[in-house]
């Protein structure tokens, strides 16, 4: 069985970095988004479905990303897959700043606090104009870069993926589920959870910046509200928890098969999709609130570690 | 082995019947893509643009198409987000392979969407776009496509300004939202009073959304300003002229860029709305050709009356198909160098560009409300009517 | 460039009283829901929105006086408050966070596109009274300042629902702990019930009251539901005086950050200030209910 599975995932693997030679631009930006969920998906995982502290405010790494690669490809003329490092670079260092005061607080503080903290950098990236256009935007020079940065966003939804399974099946993702299930016992047990929790973020925080500054360039122009949006960070939470919060392919599963069903409801009925996004979230919330992988691990005893 | 060969005859037949078929873009209509706000934020205008193109194609179909062909609008919803925008405009042009294309709604999309009709090189009129930057580019990043149909930002207020020249007023103050359109309708404002010898001062920017002006507005009520430039959206719009109301912020002139033309402004502030200036790029009433038919088509296909943005649709669809039929052809290159030689006047204004794309001949105009009614006061060649002067104290009235 | 003179504090020291007294109203709310049921309730901006069109319709259709259609408003929205509660945010009360705030997140995109889908996008307002009762030089606008004294009003007698009746005790009761009020005989799940109903109430006041000074559109209610969190972890979550504190001191720092900085700002101030609040003092400043 576990053969024929990694056998199906190479072919998939291979049919994915084939595509772009066959395929229509519009296809190979939209497998781009696809990865770029994925990422995102998982890196959200990471600390939230390992942890059980929900990260409400995600998008802000991606934000921060976004504008640390727009402005060194558009000021300082990196070149972009440098940038797209640096951004992750640079969440990660946001991830420390505020994780050091933010992980202490409890449960729907923290929630709060990342909440805020999506606004306050929205608010400071227009502050601070000089530096990133602020409510002009900030606009990159023209380049077609679509299919480079769908190998990149292909690898970065790999590494994301693989990392989070690295992390599920060692000893530190345990005890991070620790902390999840009863933290004062984690602590009881000598484990140092702010550590591990400030990694988690850490690493949680990576993913998303380095999207961040690929989607800069692809797109060519960013502005405050296009990548701070509350809506991407909900998106990425729904997507981690209808594949299964806590597992490794859930956030893959739930990226691929929401990212698709948005497409087709989108597509048809334009004028109350958000309706019907949302009738999604309260569906998913209430009704199968372990995703897909969840139930099949009660349902068919599979590994923990999927 | 015997199964295969029916799938095969199959195969071999089909390629012959599409070889022999000439293919379908030689005969059938021209499709012509765009993708358009029609929910999210800017849903109402993203609308009004389509009926714009909506009704341009009816009647080039009436009068038998373009180059002999049906015209036929192939428009998604782009949901006002510049990444859609960008994803749709892809599939127009490399799945939907449409004929041609025109732009979206907002300088955001609009800026973000250039970077791929550029790199397929298609032409893109894209009627609502307002900012410069998009089109006027450092010679190493020109772009060749994109055509300009209305003003530009940086001149919506030109007019408030030069009347307040004329009438000897020294000084102004300037508030903006803090968006890409309202910034640089803001920044042409400070340069134009600028240069008329004028002095801004204040001048501040305001996030998206604020709805209590209370410390902006005590600012300026302290500068004391004869004139009070408001670059808002409508909701903003509302909400300052109330709030000067209250603060009885009194300046001899006050204008405003998107809102203050609105029949509904009036509606909601009625009184209120009386000697405050409005700036457009388009009114009904304009003394150009065409203008009344296109008013009186329009109000019968879509049940309500135009407002600019319909009206800008409109004229960018007219300008593109005309080029089209100048040139003779759908490519990209002859279309475009036609586009660049054209100088044309529709029910919409004028319309010429420079070298880059970027419109020089079509006017913005001021408008003012009087007893009710809007009134054209500038520029003089296209007013119906004398400004008020001043604006009396709010609570004189 | 700017010179601020004790003039110009004073009037946005008006002007933030004034809108801090709504802030504190609508923010009492929210604070309600969680303390009771420690839900996080991010649809309270739409039932806002909703009492604020409630409101317009009235007045437009039935030519109701805007301030009368406070109450029905807030009657209109209990009773949406209750079906809410009753329908769906039952089952996450006490769920982690996650749920409630996905729960409620949804709720609320659904009900702002059913909103754009009956009532249009098209701004609406209520053009009621306009202008300021000017005293000592300072400009205190009329519409405000009567829906200052609603919303003191409202606030009141909410605080003495609270204090005096049989209901108001059992909520708090409910809301310091479910287990003894329980054991106690109170009926938590009807307590749950009228407070998420008494809450959207609360927010319909806001939302009426806004009517006649900003426009009606279905998205105004995104920027309210921040705000109210800001009240109230500044207040401290969970102390219903300290969302009084909470708005007024928001509704103060707005206008003075606008005035002395730029009004931009003055949106990085509030934040950062709810940022250290909730470090320094996590249960908030006059301390919230104990984890």
């Amino acid at each position: 069985m576990k053969r024929a599975l990694a056998v199906v995932a190479l072919l998939l693997l291979a049919a994915l970095a084939a595509y772009p030679v066959f395929g229509t631009g519009y296809g190979v930006r939209s497998i781009q988004q696809i990865f770029m969920w994925v990422a995102l998906a998982g890196s959200w995982n990471l600390i939230s479905g390992l942890t059980g502290y929900v990260s409400f405010g995600h998008v802000a790494f991606f934000g921060a990303g976004a504008y640390t690669g727009a402005i060194l490809v558009a000021s300082a003329g990196w070149p972009w897959p440098v940038a797209a490092l640096a951004g992750g670079a640079a969440s990660m260092v946001l991830a420390v700043v505020i994780g050091y005061p933010c992980l202490r607080l409890k449960g729907p503080y923290f929630a709060i606090a990342m909440l805020g903290l999506n606004e306050v950098l929205r608010a400071l990236v227009s502050y601070f104009e000089g530096l990133t256009g602020g409510g002009n935007g900030l606009s990159l020079p023209t380049l077609d870069a679509a299919v480079p940065i769908y190998y990149v966003m292909g690898v970065l939804a790999l590494a994301v993926t693989a990392m989070s399974w690295l992390i599920v099946t060692s000893r530190f993702g345990l005890r991070l589920m620790t902390i999840r299930e009863d933290e004062v016992a984690a602590e009881a047990m000598g484990i140092d959870t702010f550590h591990h929790k400030l990694g988690a973020f850490l690493l949680s925080a990576v993913g998303p910046g380095v999207a961040g500054a690929l989607t800069a360039r692809d797109q060519g122009y960013i502005e405050p509200i296009s990548v701070f949006p509350l809506a991407v960070t909900v998106t990425m939470i729904v997507m981690a928890l209808f594949g299964g919060k806590g597992t490794v392919f859930g956030p893959v599963l739930g990226a691929v098969v929401l990212f698709i069903a948005q497409e087709i409801v989108w597509a048809r009925y334009p004028y109350v999709h958000p309706l019907l996004f949302g009738a999604l979230i309260v569906m998913v919330v209430l009704l199968m609130p372990r995703g897909v992988l969840g139930l099949l691990q009660q349902r068919y005893r599979l590994p923990r570690t999927i | 082995m015997n199964s295969k060969a029916p799938a095969a005859l199959a195969v071999v037949l089909a390629l012959a019947v599409g070889g022999v078929v000439p293919p379908a873009g030689a005969q059938g209509p021209i499709r012509v893509g765009a993708s358009l706000s029609l929910t999210g934020t800017y849903a109402k205008l993203g609308n009004y643009m389509h009926e714009g193109y909506k009704l341009c194609a009816k009647e080039w179909n009436a009068k038998g198409g373009l180059l002999g062909r049906k015209l036929e609008f192939v428009v998604y919803d782009d949901q006002s987000t510049p990444a859609t925008g960008v994803r749709l405009y892809e599939k127009l042009i490399t799945e939907d392979k449409v004929d041609a294309v025109m732009g979206p709604y907002s300088s955001p999309i609009t800026e973000a969407v250039v970077n791929v009709t550029e790199k397929y090189k298609k032409v893109a009129v894209s009627p609502l776009a307002a900012t410069t930057s998009i089109f006027k580019r450092p010679p190493d990043k020109k772009r060749n496509y994109i055509f300009m149909i209305i003003s530009p930002a940086e001149v919506y207020l030109e007019g408030l300004v030069d009347m307040a020249a004329k009438r000897g007023l020294k000084t102004v103050a300037i508030l903006n939202e803090d968006t890409l359109f309202a910034k640089a309708a803001a920044t042409g404002a400070a340069e134009s009073a600028k240069k008329r010898g004028m002095q801004v001062v204040f001048q501040e920017g305001y996030p998206k959304g604020t709805q209590d002006f209370s410390a902006i507005l005590t600012k300026i009520k302290a500068a004391n300003p004869d004139v009070v430039a408001a670059s808002t959206y409508f909701d903003d719009a509302v909400a300052i002229t109330r709030q000067m109301k209250e603060l009885n912020v009194n300046p001899k002139m006050y204008g405003l860029t998107v809102g203050g033309d609105l029949p509904e402004f009036y509606n909601l502030l009625k009184q209120n709305a009386e000697y405050i200036y409005g700036a457009t790029q388009w009114e009904k009433t304009l003394p150009y050709p065409g203008n009344k038919e296109f008013d009186a088509n329009y109000t019968k296909e879509f049940g309500r009356e135009p407002v600019y943005h319909s009206a800008a649709g409109y004229a960018g669809c007219q300008v593109y198909f005309e080029a089209v039929k100048r040139a003779g052809t759908l490519d990209a290159d002859k279309v475009r160098d036609a586009l660049l030689k054209l100088e044309m006047r529709t029910a919409f204004g004028d319309y010429k560009v420079d070298e880059d794309g970027f419109q020089i001949a079509h006017k913005m105009v001021m408008t003012q409300w009087q007893d009710g009614k809007k009134v054209i006061v500038w520029p003089d060649e296209l007013a119906n009517g004398k400004a008020r002067f001043p604006m009396p104290p709010w609570t004189g009235r | 460039m700017n010179v601020v003179t004790p003039a110009m504090l004073g009037q946005v020291i008006v002007s933030g009283i004034l809108a801090g007294s709504l802030y504190a109203m609508v923010a009492l709310g929210l604070g309600l829901i969680f303390g009771v049921m420690r839900v996080i309730n991010i649809a309270h901006g739409p039932l806002l929105m909703l009492g604020a069109y409630t409101t317009f319709f009235l007045t437009t259709h039935a030519g109701m006086n805007p301030f009368l259609t406070v109450p029905v408003s807030m009657a209109a929205l209990f009773v949406v408050g209750v079906v809410l509660q009753r329908g769906l945010v039952f089952r996450v009360v006490d769920a982690p966070e996650l749920s409630s705030l996905l729960l409620t997140f949804g709720i609320s995109i659904a009900l702002v596109n059913l909103a754009q889908l009956t009532f249009t996008s098209d701004l609406r307002a209520v053009e009621y009274i306009t202008g300021s009762w000017v005293l000592g030089g300072l400009a205190f606008s009329k519409p405000r300042v009567i829906a200052f004294a609603f919303a003191v009003g409202v606030t009141a007698l909410s605080f003495l629902l609270l204090k005096t009746t049989r209901l108001g005790k059992a909520i708090r009761a409910t809301s310091q702990s479910r287990e003894v009020a329980m054991v106690c005989g109170v009926d938590v799940g009807r307590i749950h019930m009228l407070t998420f109903g008494f809450a959207s109430a609360l927010a319909a006041a806001g939302g009426a009251l806004l009517a006649v000074i900003v426009a009606i559109q279905p998205e105004m209610g995104g920027v309210w539901t921040f705000k109210s969190f800001l009240v109230i972890v500044l207040g401290g979550a969970g102390n219903y005086p300290g969302a009084l504190l909470g708005g007024l001191l928001l509704g103060l720092v707005e206008q003075v950050a606008s005035l002395f900085l730029t009004t931009q700002l003055s949106e990085v101030v509030a934040y950062v200030l709810l940022v250290l609040v909730l470090l320094v003092r996590p249960s908030g400043l006059l301390g919230g209910r104990q984890t």
